[in-house]
């Protein structure tokens, strides 16, 4: 049991040091970064380090008020 | 009320540092537009980081549990012997 608690626990931490070591790449040291050096190809380009988390946000926001929606209406119609 | 008060305050203190920080070009200019973003992103990354920490960390007690089993046992049978059925539901 605690072995599966464990996995999940390095799944998700490396998860998250994945997304913030790519992210800080992307916006702080590749402007740096000549536009001939091969690194570039690795990294998608510079409007999408804005529009992923922007998206992401937005979309998180929607799925968080429809739930809360839907949770509202089915409560009212089991009450009335 | 008060705590609105406090959380909006401290988010006007950092929306001015942010545009101090864009007035003098300190850092250039390009890296102090895309600063917001980058705080939210690394701060939702910490947040997850320390849930995986914890998790990983959590400890469980082997002899705790055998003993609450060997109780949930014991109050099961002492139950039934009163009259009551707390077999699941």
């Amino acid at each position: 049991m605690e072995l599966a608690d464990r996995a999940v626990g390095f799944v998700l931490s490396f998860i998250s040091i994945t997304i913030f070591t790519y992210y800080t790449f992307w916006v702080i040291i590749l402007p740096f970064v000549d536009s001939n050096h091969f690194i570039h190809k690795y990294f998608l380009p510079q409007e999408y380090a804005i529009l992923i988390p922007v998206t992401a946000g937005v979309a998180l926001l929607c799925f968080i008020s429809i739930f809360i929606g839907y949770v509202m209406l089915k409560s009212k119609k089991k009450k009335a | 009320m008060k705590h609105i008060v406090k959380i909006i305050t401290l988010l006007m203190a950092i929306t001015t540092v942010w545009v101090g920080l864009l007035q003098t070009s300190t850092i250039p200019s390009s890296h102090t537009w895309l600063l917001p973003i980058y705080c939210v992103v690394s701060l939702g990354c910490y947040g997850l980081l320390m849930v995986g920490v914890g998790l990983m960390q959590f400890p469980t007690c082997p002899q705790e549990a055998l003993l609450l089993q060997q109780d949930i046992v014991e109050a099961k049978s002492y139950l039934k012997q009163r009259g009551i059925d707390v077999n699941g539901s």
